[in-house]
């Protein structure tokens, strides 16, 4: 039971670090960043060179935001800018640009699965269960993304003007915000938390070209079912999480894998706003 | 170009095609036709994916999974009952009906009223998912993840697979180029420009979209089954995701809305992955994907219509092309007896509006709204910004919109039907902001009007096309009966109002909503839209709600005015009765200062959103 409720909790909070960067995007550019998969990889391999390099497995986090972070840029400028105006062919032109990253990966580090060192070893004895120090890292990990992210938002000027950016873009532009600045700058920290989320699955699986990939479906629904908000994103991680966790236990993996994705076309179809509060 | 000549042309490209698949296994080397009968299987999957996406706009990445239905169909029945002809028909029946059922499925999630193309393109994309887990648990069912192999299928050569696979190919394509170039091809573009008006035109779109989705499951499925029965194994690899998207990669690269890119698309690209994938694996996958990109940015048509042209601009140069095309369609007024408009209501009230009420929330926009209005009516709605007037005809022309009270039209309760099905009980509205088919001609937009009346053919291209009497009139008094050929895109603003109200009477309705008709037009124009209005009301008989800022003009035209203020109706009466009346000048002016509003008739039509 309460090993069970760890795991909902620990699997939510994975979720949750991996949907927020595609959250932020979706929210401010309305756009569906497909390359989250791969900028996921990238972070993940970010995390082998520190583990190769032989550094404190920790600095695998800010460099997997450096790494997703400067792809990021690059792809804004370059691919996802002249795109505004088609968002349906940005989630190709971003598909495909996980592609591209995923065989350039390929041609570097060669198609085969590695592994990297995790940050905690170990168990931890709560409750009378012993259970993963690093997964329950993990779920501090995530509350302190949330948080920031929300004290970026709520408490910056930055964040009022991606606010105003998303609620009402030319209104906000009519005001003086230079939206063009603000989407780039919320594109590169939804790349760099991509980054971040690839590192910190790292030492939960292994590492290989395309690792990101099964990751980004269910990232993509969550992000669809939350609406743009970090609270209701919360609350779906939660739920989808929790069913997926059920389901994976009681009745069979496989159909586990299926869980939140056909949760959430059936909650999108009953409910076209999900979990977000209108 | 008559339609028989035109046809025949298709026809004898379409032989000429045949004739080159017959020649292929002649002049190929054996390996090239063993790679290219694959390739042609998927040319055509590829094909639906452009019908759906090119034509219809439906993002799709899916369509693997109709392939896999048939392939698997196949791959089931051959491995655990053997094959037999009876078993071969069996196979085939359980494929295509498989994925009948599964289109089924998916259409009626993805295609509702009102759903969003965001959401039809992520039920495409959880489908494959789902179909290569299920297919995994299968056990030896399915052969989980190593699929079904070495069960027995047709005893055909390797040529004769390549010859029914490209034959299978040619005939689908061709079909499909005369449906998408005939009168009802011409819909699924309308309902990917602007599916909205589509819905106002009474067309049922959703059931559109799920019957082209319906018959490119049909077709992957057969294209499924062929693969089955020549490779002899099927894999779950066949229904994922990824080969869902290469399907999408080689329909852009090709050229999405043209057939013809996205098959050669297939054709090449997967011909020349298996001739390179062999010696440069990653390197290949590597110059598509930047390719995609490439292409998705900067030749978002893709590259078929890219080498089209080169030598069209080529030819451009040498002899210049006619300024306009003649029209290819001729007008003509359509019988008064052959009308097929709702019937006049016998006593009744035309519209009848009992209670109605619309809440955002705690918002109240309408409340306790009561009138009726009988034919040859024309009643003015009029109020400040914010009153709710176009709240109101959004509720008397969508079924859903309201959140309490009834409507009845012609002594029909509309209840929660669909925009398309008001329309059918006799109503026409008519946006604020110009609602027309931007890329299409006028002359198609008028088509496109009339489907609902005219049946469109699936194979041929109607020359005439008879309009309501109303209609015509419309058409004349503006001029546009002689710009039938220029696309809708570039008129003028005043001619756009003027289309897209033809377009609403050759719908023949009943009831005749609109929401401010004569915005942004110049004073002889809307004197002409004025006298068309009072001549449809009293000869036609149709009862007509119109909602309007200019004072003037209202005086003018209407048979009765009601005034809307903060949701609610506050009068209800003749013109002159509302004209004289204190409460419409505090209504207008505000309660401090008592300004005249019928005289500021000008200037309140400047403030009418452009």
């Amino acid at each position: 039971m309460i090993a069970q409720t760890l795991d909902i909790v620990t699997t939510a909070a994975i979720l949750y670090a991996v949907a927020t960067g595609l959250l932020l995007v979706f929210g401010v550019m309305k756009i569906i960043n497909f390359a989250h998969g791969g900028l996921m990889t990238l972070g993940g391999y970010a995390a082998l060179i520190a583990t190769q390099a032989g550094l404190n497995p920790w600095l695998a986090i800010p460099l997997a935001a450096l790494f997703g972070g400067v792809a990021g840029m690059a792809i804004e400028r370059f691919v996802v800018r002249p795109l505004y105006a088609r968002p349906l062919d940005a989630i190709l032109a971003t598909w495909g640009l996980s592609i591209i990253i995923g065989q350039v990966i390929t041609l570097v580090f060669g198609r085969g699965v590695q592994f990297t060192q995790a940050p905690l070893e170990g168990t931890l004895d709560l409750f009378g269960e012993s259970y993963s120090a690093y997964r329950l890292a993990l779920v501090g990990i995530a509350a302190a993304l949330g948080l920031a992210l929300t004290a970026l938002l709520q408490g910056t000027r930055l964040g009022l003007e991606t606010r105003a950016v998303i609620m009402n873009e030319d209104l906000a532009r009519g005001l003086g915000i230079n939206s063009a600045l603000v989407r780039f700058i919320t594109f590169t920290l939804g790349s760099a938390l991509a980054g971040v989320a690839g590192a910190l699955i790292t030492p939960l699986s292994s590492v290989d070209p395309n690792m990101g990939v099964p990751w980004l479906v269910n990232a993509f629904m969550l992000v669809l079912v939350s609406g743009a908000s970090l609270a209701s994103l919360l609350a779906a991680c939660l739920v989808l999480g929790g069913a997926q966790v059920l389901v994976a236990t009681h009745l069979s993996p496989v159909l586990g894998g299926l869980t939140i994705a056909v949760l959430a076309a059936v909650i999108l179809r009953i409910r076209p706003q999900g979990f977000a509060r209108d | 170009m008559t339609e028989a000549r035109r046809l025949s042309l298709i026809l004898a490209v379409a032989l000429l095609a045949l004739g080159a698949i017959f020649a292929g296994p002649y002049v190929l080397d054996t390996y090239s036709v063993n790679v290219l009968t694959r390739s042609l299987l998927y040319a055509a999957v590829a094909l639906t994916v452009d019908l759906l996406w090119g034509y219809l706009g439906i993002l799709t990445f899916g369509q693997s999974v109709f392939f896999a239905c048939g392939a698997y169909a196949a791959g089931l029945v051959f491995t655990h009952m053997d094959f037999s002809e009876g078993n071969a028909v069996l196979a085939l029946a359980l494929g295509v009906g498989g994925a009948l059922l599964v289109a089924a499925i998916v259409g009626w999630l993805a295609f509702w009223h009102g759903a969003s193309a965001l959401y039809a393109s992520v039920i495409t994309l959880v489908l494959p998912i789902v179909a290569t887990q299920l297919l995994y648990s299968g056990g030896t069912f399915t052969g989980s993840s190593s699929g079904l192999s070495g069960f027995m299928s047709f005893d055909l050569s390797m040529e004769a697979w390549f010859w029914l696979a490209g034959s299978f190919l040619v005939a689908v394509t061709t079909l499909a180029y005369i449906v998408v170039q005939s009168d009802a091809g011409r819909l699924l573009v309308a309902v990917r420009e602007n599916e909205q008006r589509c819905k106002y035109l009474g067309l049922d779109t959703s059931r559109l979209k799920i019957l082209v989705y319906l018959a490119c499951a049909v077709i992957g499925a057969i294209a499924g089954y062929i693969y089955a029965g020549y490779a002899m194994v099927v894999a779950p690899e066949l229904a994922g995701f990824v080969f869902g998207t290469e399907l999408v990669i080689w329909t852009a690269l090709g050229g999405r809305g043209t057939l013809l890119g996205p098959v050669f698309g297939a054709l090449i690209v997967d011909y020349e992955s298996a001739q390179l994938a062999g010696d440069y694996p990653f390197v290949w996958q590597l110059i598509i994907g930047t390719l995609f990109v490439l292409v998705i940015i900067a030749f978002p048509r893709g590259l078929l219509p890219v080498l089209f042209d080169i030598p069209r601009k080529a030819l451009g140069l040498v002899r210049k092309r006619p300024a306009a095309p003649p029209a290819s369609v001729t007008l003509s007024t359509l019988d008064a007896a052959e009308t097929q408009g709702e019937e006049v209501g016998d006593d009744g009230p035309a519209l009848a509006v009992h209670g109605v009420a619309r809440r955002f929330g705690s918002l109240n926009v309408l409340e306790a709204i009561d009138f009726e209005a009988r034919a040859g009516e024309l009643v003015s709605l009029v109020g400040p910004n914010g009153a709710g007037k176009t709240t109101l005809m959004r509720c008397i022309a969508d079924g859903a919109e309201r959140s309490a009270g009834t409507i009845v039209i012609n002594g029909h309760d509309i209840g929660r039907k669909p925009p398309e099905a008001c329309v059918a009980l006799g109503v026409g509205r008519k946006f604020q902001m110009a609602n027309v088919f931007e890329t299409l001609t006028v002359a198609q937009c008028l088509q496109i009007a009339r489907a609902r009346h005219a049946r469109p053919s699936l194979w041929r291209r109607a020359r005439e096309l008879p309009l309501p009497e109303a209609a015509m009139h419309v058409l004349a008094t503006t001029g546009l009966d002689r710009q039938l050929s220029t696309p809708a895109h570039l008129l003028s603003h005043g001619m756009k109002q003027a289309l897209e109200l033809s377009m609403v009477l050759a719908l023949e309705p009943r009831v005749l909503l609109l929401d401010e008709p004569t915005a942004g037009l110049t004073k002889t124009e809307r004197m002409q839209i004025g006298a068309i209005l009072i001549d449809l009301t009293k000869k036609q008989g149709l009862c007509v709600l119109l909602v309007e800022h200019d004072l003037d003009f209202v005086r003018e035209i209407s048979s009765r005015v009601i005034v809307l203020h903060q949701g609610r109706i506050v009068l209800d009466g003749s013109v002159e009765e509302v004209v004289a009346s204190e409460l419409v000048k505090q209504v207008y002016a505000g309660s401090g200062h008592a300004g005249i509003a019928h005289e500021s008739g000008p200037s309140t039509a400047q403030e009418m959103p452009a």
